[in-house]
């Protein structure tokens, strides 16, 4: 199901945003370049594919100020950068692209942030993917381990068979970057569900104590804010194997935000939010009430964190009477706590109870 | 005047000086070993500026200060100056001897109100060391310098002489000196470094005189040079009879007493400032005194009378007498131009803003207030700005927090000028430092220390409209250093980016560069003005240009007002543009169509002024658009100006009487009509000399 352009229809994609900008230069005006509002106020859930996209709200980038003015130039190098990489066969990290524009003179980048965005910004308006644009992302994939096995083209073109669980050490199958079908194929499984997890020492937790295989499962280190590439492969175990994923986090504002771009879709890739969010994806926790009911140590929600989940409570990705429930909860508790808190009951609670109790009232377990 | 002289005066006789000393050192100045210093460099440094300025000479001055016993605190200080000397046979008399001179008693400003003199460092020199002060002074008519040491016999009450002599006297150079005074003093004192030391002391008198070049060798023989910045000298001051308005009973009884005059009417007339003839007849009816009394027969309740009529307590018709303010010749303003001239080269930093504001009367006496602001470059922003007090040229260094000065300051809302201030009260928090100079025929002090000034309602409005002025000035310069950032990006925005998207753009599509004038137009679509202010070294002029850009698609209009320093004498030159003077200090210039894209320049030259002078053109505008650069013109503003000037002109009229008739010198302002939008520009027929007055006739 890949979606990869050609080169030449990438190329043909990014001249209607130069033609934009040529355009209004020829007919007196400033030249601008006109992209969907990135806010939670233009998202809008679609029905047919049950994730959240951008809306109609669109907003016009003209060059009437320095700053505008600039973001364009620095698309038109980008999109020169890219034509070239394109012609060469090359491909290279947004991070090496952020170094070359050092040689743009007036069009360099500020920051690595700008050139992120602008990648972005030039994916949105082009309807490409920056695998497209033959731009690499710098942050790394997740950690996968279960009984699951795959097929991954090596860097001398050969496919490579691996069980996520028998061919790997402790840590894991290593995600790439790129998770497409050109570079991964699903092979088979024998695992009932996926397991997402923020932290890295809970899922060693879980290895440790033998989870996966006791339920049947595979795991997933998200490391924070999953990667594009993490969100993509659950995405794909989730569809091509049909296998319920269930999400297992901090309980903090922040988690519930990394929940959200992994079932709904995160407002800054809502583009592409079919191709990456997990619709079937479910909580498991830790939830407003787990901090009640397994009485856990808990810190006191500092002023981010409220302001975070005040925010929450207009997402309209956060929308339901579940979510509102628990954000609500979790401000009216004004605690926090994390998925290590388990630990007050010891070394084995998560697994012998916590997780048991939890998948068992969702049917896994 | 109740001040230390008096009291010197009148104690001298019944105990020895060296004990009174002793009980009174704390108001004297010699409370301290590191005040002590202090104050022995002031009396010196005063005393060679003002012979300075009474002989219409330019000041340099030398300080040297060495350890010469650093365990028992004794340090020699010398200060030469290049003033006209001192004739052998006064030298006793001015550092040996008591209230020498006449300066206690006249009433005009001199920087000796504020202290003992030079004697109190002789006899401070005596008491700590028991050694004597060597003079050395030359006067230009005679060929060699007179030396003598002079101390103080402490039982006789008496000033001693020894080891007198002539010598030549050489400069280090090796030629001959032609005058000056050389004071060589060895005292018990300490030297300090920081905001109260013999440092901070120069540094500040150096502000202030910028006129005169001061050098200091400090005891680690570090040297610091501070410049001579002009070589204008402080006006000459002259002395004023007394105001009626600042007379006290004990003083009208001795003037009476002592009046060789033929009757009260002369008596009035010939002795106080403000008394016209009509003023003295209806003060006489107001008292009930005849003016033909001879003044023997003038005695207790007809003083007391006359006191009340001078005080508006009896009146004629129905009203207090009126009475003429004193005249302001006494008072020597540093001027506006001068203070930041001091401030620029004692403190570095972006800006500076100084107002000198007109002569003003408090109690009969005159008075004036100047200000200063230094602001951005090297200073610290997160610690309370730098408080710079003056009375009469000398500085205040000791008792901020109670001092009048130090209130004006703190009496002002600096966060609305762009200074930091916890709650609006305070003395402000920025990289910035204020000077407060008062200027009066008659400074009070809280204290006989003469550290901190009294509180005088008259002064402290004065001083308050003068800081509120000076922040406006700070405000508008901010505003303006963000206006010109924006304008630089415009600039930027359309002379480099858009050429280069243009560029780009046809590149990546093969296409030609498109044309970008209307492009230009729309981003823009504003007027832009530009203004440089530059010294010319050729012609020893400020040449100042102001372009205007119209970045519009419509014909524009406007007036454009320049400030100018035309109160600091300088001149219009080459003004090829016309215009005309719109208030004291604003030039304007009717701009009647500025044509879409096109440019405008308006040139002149300033002259009459030094180097350094002016460097800053503030541009307004009157019209219905913006123009990015400059600001719209305050009529509030103009108001002000005219005011102050109508109060100079006042002030300047010889006739007393003139005021009253004043209104027809004033112009009547025609409202200056403003296209309100594009459409309503209409072609204005220029007369010959291509300008329209902004009054609406001709020039």
């Amino acid at each position: 199901m890949s979606r990869m352009r050609t080169p030449e229809e990438t190329k043909a994609a990014m001249h209607e945003v130069v033609a934009e900008m040529y355009d209004r230069m020829v007919k007196g005006e400033p030249p601008t370049m006109t992209l969907p509002v990135r806010t939670k106020n233009n998202i809008g859930f679609d029905k047919k594919l049950g994730v959240y996209k951008y809306g109609k709200k669109q907003s016009i980038r003209d060059a009437t100020s320095l700053g505008s003015a600039k973001q364009l130039l620095r698309a038109l190098h980008v999109v020169e950068f890219i034509e070239e990489m394109l012609d060469a066969g090359k491909s290279s990290t947004l991070r090496e692209m952020y170094y070359i524009s050092e040689a743009w003179g007036m069009g360099k980048f500020g920051s690595q942030n700008d050139s992120n965005n602008l990648a972005e910004d030039l994916e949105i308006v082009t309807k490409c993917l920056r695998e497209d644009f033959k731009l690499r992302p710098e942050e790394d994939g997740a950690r996968m381990i279960g009984n699951l096995t795959l097929r991954e083209r090596n860097r001398r073109g050969e496919w490579m068979r691996i069980n996520a669980r028998d061919d790997v050490g402790d840590s894991g199958y290593g995600v790439p970057y790129n998770v497409e079908l050109e570079k991964i194929e699903l092979l088979e499984h024998d695992i009932d569900f996926i397991m997402a997890i923020e932290t890295g020492g809970m899922f060693d937790r879980l290895i440790e104590n033998g989870f996966d295989e006791a339920y049947r499962c595979g795991l997933l280190h998200l490391k924070g804010q999953p990667a594009r590439s993490t969100r993509r492969i659950m995405k794909r175990m989730s569809e091509e194997w049909d296998l319920p994923v269930v999400v297992f986090l901090d309980g903090d504002p922040w988690s519930f935000r990394i929940f959200a771009s992994i079932a709904y879709g995160a407002i800054k890739t809502a583009h592409i939010s079919e191709y990456l969010a997990t619709p079937s994806a479910t909580y498991l926790g830790i939830t407003a009430d787990d901090i009640v009911a397994y009485d856990l140590p808990s810190d006191d929600l500092s002023k981010k964190d409220i302001e975070a989940l005040k925010a929450e409570l207009t997402d309209p990705r956060f929308a339901d009477s579940w979510w509102q429930e628990q954000i609500n909860m979790m401000l009216e508790l004004d605690k926090k706590a994390e998925q290590q808190s388990l630990a007050k009951y010891g070394l084995d609670f998560v697994t012998e109870t916590y997780l048991p109790e939890k998948l068992a009232e969702l049917g896994l377990a | 005047m109740t001040g230390i002289a008096q009291k010197l005066a009148s104690n001298q006789k019944q105990v020895a000086i060296s004990e009174f000393f002793e009980k009174n050192k704390h108001f004297l100045g010699f409370d301290s070993l590191a005040r002590s210093l202090i104050t022995a460099v002031k009396e010196a440094v005063d005393n060679a500026l003002d012979a300075c300025e009474e002989a219409r000479i330019l000041p340099t001055i030398k300080i040297q200060i060495t350890k010469v016993d650093a365990k028992k605190d004794i340090i020699r200080l010398v200060v030469e100056d290049n003033g006209p000397g001192i004739p052998q046979k006064s030298i006793e008399k001015v550092f040996g001897q008591l209230l020498f001179g006449s300066r206690f008693h006249a009433i005009r400003q001199s920087r000796g109100q504020q202290g003992i003199g030079i004697t109190g460092v002789v006899m401070y020199c005596q008491l700590t060391t028991g050694r004597t002060t060597h003079v050395r002074s030359k006067i230009a008519t005679e060929p060699t310098a007179a030396f003598v040491d002079i101390g103080l016999d402490t039982r006789k009450n008496k000033a001693t002489k020894a080891n007198a002599g002539r010598e030549i006297w050489y400069n280090e150079d090796g030629t001959g000196k032609e005058h000056g005074t050389e004071v060589t003093a060895e005292m018990k004192a300490k030297y300090q470094k920081g905001r109260q030391s013999v440092w901070q002391y120069l540094r500040m008198t150096s502000i202030v005189n910028p006129h005169a070049e001061i050098i200091f060798v400090d005891p680690e023989g570090e040297k610091h040079h501070w410049t001579r910045v002009t070589e204008r000298l402080p006006t000459k001051v002259e002395s004023i009879k007394p105001h009626p308005h600042g007379i006290e009973l004990g003083q009208l009884q001795r003037m009476i007493a002592e009046s060789k005059d033929l009757n009260l009417n002369h008596f009035l007339l010939n002795n106080f400032s403000g008394v016209t003839n009509r003023a003295r007849k209806e003060l006489c009816q107001a008292a009930e005194v005849e003016g033909t009394r001879k003044m023997k027969s003038v005695k207790g309740d007809d003083i007391r009378s006359l006191l009340e009529a001078f005080q508006g307590e009896r009146v004629f018709n129905g009203l207090p007498v009126k009475l003429l303010k004193p005249p302001t010749n006494c008072l020597s303003p540093i001027e506006e131009m001068l203070i930041k001239k001091g401030l620029s080269k004692t403190i570095d930093s972006r800006f500076v803003t100084t107002l000198t504001r007109v002569p003003s009367v408090t109690q009969g006496n005159p008075f004036q207030v100047e200000v200063g602001l230094i602001f951005g470059g090297g200073m610290l922003a997160d610690k309370p700005v730098e408080v710079l007090r003056f009375a009469n040229r000398v500085p205040l260094m000791y008792q901020q927090g109670g001092c009048l000065l130090t209130k004006a300051i703190e009496s002002v809302d600096w966060r609305q000028y762009g200074l930091d201030q916890a709650g609006g009260k305070g003395v402000p928090k920025g990289p910035a430092a204020i000077l407060v100079h008062l200027a009066s025929t008659n400074v009070q002090f809280t204290s006989e220390a003469k550290e901190a000034l009294a509180d005088n309602a008259e002064v402290m409005e004065e001083a308050r409209k003068a800081m509120l002025e000076m922040g406006r000035g700070l405000r508008k310069h901010l505003e303006k250093k963000k206006k010109m950032a924006k304008t630089r990006e415009k600039f930027e925005l359309i002379n480099d980016i858009l050429p280069a998207i243009a560029e780009k753009s046809a590149q990546i599509l093969e296409r030609p560069v498109p044309e970008l004038s209307g492009s230009i137009t729309k981003i823009m679509s504003a007027v832009i003005s530009e203004s440089t202010t530059v010294w010319n070294k050729e012609t020893k002029e400020t040449d100042v240009e102001i372009v205007l850009f119209n970045y519009t698609s419509r014909v524009r209009a406007y007036t454009i007002l320049a400030t100018w320093p035309e109160k600091s004498g300088a001149t219009m030159e080459r003004n090829e543009t016309g215009g005309r003077k719109e208030a004291l200090g604003v030039w304007a210039w009717k701009l009647d169509s500025l044509q879409p894209g096109e440019r405008t320049s308006i040139k002149y030259s300033l002259g009459g002024l030094e180097k350094g002078d002016w460097t800053e053109t503030e541009i307004l505008f009157r019209g219905s658009q913006d123009v990015i650069g400059a600001t719209k013109m305050d009529e509030k503003f103009l108001q002000e100006i005219r005011r102050q000037e109508q109060i100079l002109d006042e002030n300047d009229s010889s006739s007393p009487e003139a005021g009253d008739g004043k209104e027809e010198t004033t112009p009547t302002v025609e409202v200056h009509k403003v296209a309100t939008a594009e459409e309503q520009v209409e072609p204005t027929v220029a007369p010959p000399n291509g300008q329209r007055t902004l009054f609406g006739g001709d020039v």
